[in-house]
């Protein structure tokens, strides 16, 4: 956010600052509300993906498909009994949840939904906002495994630590190709860089970077193949195995946003954002009739799409086989690509 | 490592293969079968709700008393009390059945030596209260005839009363003897006796049920 124009307003007209003030938190109403209906949504989603793959049906029985199983599963963890154990540390057990689910919805405010949607405008240190984010909401996971008192959840807390140090770093370096490509950091500014190139997108240039980004991803939102942190063949439901209600939905909703947001990520970085490639929109010229948040939105469910068709084929990584790929491979990949990246820029 | 097996390795050939599988069976049509709103098909030989065959001529159970399958029936869910009557004639005092208890094996049926015993197709009756599914054998003939009510045929036969695997001569005579049991109300039988049933028109109830009886045991022997 440009601080100084923040600060100026306030100083020279306050009316002005409280509008703005308004509209700002109009806006993170309407955000924060649409990202909850996606959660709720997508869960309806996998379901139904997942089910069908498995050749079963998914919910059928509240409302058309199931459409309203979403809501009929809210009214149920809201009436749920709020359990806490006793012999766990109270105020952190407390805390714990509202540190995941902060930290994961926080992201959505550098997101570029579409042209000049933005809550935090001209933020230029988009990207790394979303990585600090993002390693936060481990904190969330941690600290309810500590708090819980119970061995599961501890495992999956610790887990999920070394997990997410592991695989944050690859996804970084996986990301650094599209900054030196696109020279920013700031999530706007990148989606015009790729405007600029007939293709339009970074994932044509950068494929193997999308391919590592979409594995650290998985592994960074706790997803299969790479969701040890909840392993429930060994660890029961891992570390939120003592939550219950309320509670229990908070870590669901922090997942399922952190999964959305990386879609996002993806979706800003490597396929133009709200944008379509321009060689397209030349040879396609009515499509801009077409608002940019429905492209938007569409690449955002393909990759939803994605991480559920991954969790209905491909099996649970073992714990060392995760940590070897992670260190020995994927961060020397993510590393050669941003050399040969560079190298490519500097010469051209 | 040969090639292939490095290309395998760096493209997760294997991996979109199975993607690729989960993604041809996400577009196949689901098994599900929605059980309250749709039933599958129920084949002959389910063993389901327990009945006493009502016989034709007399209208009442066939029981006689031989005490066979309470004695052979695993969960022992069978109880059966022989009563006299003013004339030292023997009748069925009490013939009950705790089908909380059975674990439908079937072999009540295959002993029975008269086939006064049936597991019966219908699957579904469970109920809140016990009694509900404790069948005495006024239930017993009333469940025959809501099951009977329901068939389109007009004779029954069920597989188990003639057990597959056992040769038949060495099946006592009734057994041997036994046909499909008619379970449309004829002229012989008065309708009333048959409670739940309506018969259409007498007079379209000719013989043909009972040639049909005749041509069904010469089918079932040349299976046996």
């Amino acid at each position: 956010m440009d601080i100084s124009s923040f600060y100026g307003s306030l100083g020279t007209d306050t009316t002005d600052f409280i509008l703005r003030m308004i509209i700002m938190v109009a806006k993170i109403a309407v955000v924060i509300v649409i990202a909850l209906l996606h959660v709720a949504y997508s869960t309806w989603f996998e379901r139904k993906i997942i089910g069908h793959m498995q050749i079963r049906l998914g919910p059928m029985r509240v409302g058309y498909h199931g459409l309203l199983q979403p809501f009929a599963d809210f009214v149920k963890l809201f009436f749920k009994e709020d359990i806490i154990p006793s012999s766990g540390d109270r105020p952190v057990f407390q805390l714990a949840p509202m540190i995941a689910l902060f930290a994961t919805i926080s992201s959505l405010a550098v997101i570029p939904f579409f042209d000049d949607f933005v809550i935090a405008k001209n933020m230029n240190v988009g990207l790394l906002y979303l990585f600090a984010m993002s390693s936060l909401s481990a904190y969330g996971i941690i600290l309810a495994g500590w708090s819980s008192n119970s061995k599961y959840a501890f495992l999956g807390g610790l887990r999920s630590s070394a997990q997410v140090i592991s695989y944050e770093i690859a996804l970084a370096l996986s990301l650094v190709g599209i900054m030196v490509l696109s020279g920013s950091l700031n999530l706007v500014e990148i989606i015009e860089a790729q405007q600029k190139h007939w293709y339009g997108m970074y994932v044509v240039v950068q494929f193997p970077a999308y391919i590592l980004f979409l594995i650290c991803a998985f592994a960074e939102t706790n997803r299969t193949p790479f969701d040890l942190p909840e392993a429930e063949s060994e660890l029961v439901a891992g570390y939120f195995v003592e939550y219950s209600g309320m509670r229990f939905s908070l870590f669901f909703m922090a997942e399922y946003i952190a999964m959305i947001i990386m879609s996002c990520i993806a979706v800003t970085c490597f396929w133009g954002g709200w944008t379509l490639p321009p060689v397209v929109m030349k040879a396609l010229p009515f499509l801009a009739v077409v608002p940019g948040l429905v492209w938007f939105l569409l690449k955002v469910y393909c990759h939803l799409f994605l991480f559920y068709w991954v969790r209905a084929t491909v099996p649970r990584f073992r714990y060392d086989h995760l940590m070897s790929l992670g260190w020995k491979v994927l961060i020397p990949l993510a590393l050669a690509n941003i050399v040969i990246t560079s190298i490519v820029k500097f010469l051209f | 490592m040969t090639v292939k097996q490095l290309i395998d390795k760096v493209f997760l050939t294997e991996i979109l293969k199975g993607m690729a599988l989960t993604f041809k069976m996400m577009l196949s049509k689901p098994v599900t079968i929605q059980y309250p709103d749709e039933k599958r098909k129920i084949y002959p030989g389910f063993r389901g709700k327990h009945a006493f065959v009502r016989d034709a001529k007399t209208g009442r159970q066939k029981c006689i008393m031989c005490m066979k399958c309470v004695n052979i029936c695993p969960s022992q869910c069978i109880s059966l009390k022989k009563g006299r009557d003013e004339n030292n004639k023997p009748f069925l005092e009490r013939y009950d059945i705790d089908a909380l208890r059975c674990i439908y094996c079937g072999y009540c049926v295959e002993v029975c030596p008269v086939c006064a015993l049936v597991l019966t197709e219908e699957f579904g009756y469970c109920s809140y209260t016990k009694d509900a599914i404790f069948f005495d054998k006024d239930k017993m003939l009333k469940n025959w005839d809501e099951f009977v009510a329901k068939l389109s045929g007009d004779v029954y036969w069920n597989k188990f009363w003639r057990p597959n695997g056992v040769d038949i001569s060495k099946m006592p005579k009734s057994k041997r003897e036994q046909a499909p049991v008619p379970i449309r109300p004829t002229p012989a039988m008065p309708s009333d006796t048959v409670p739940g049933k309506n018969p259409v028109n007498p007079a379209e109830k000719t013989l043909e049920p009972a040639a049909k009886v005749e041509e069904k045991p010469e089918e079932k022997k040349e299976v046996v």
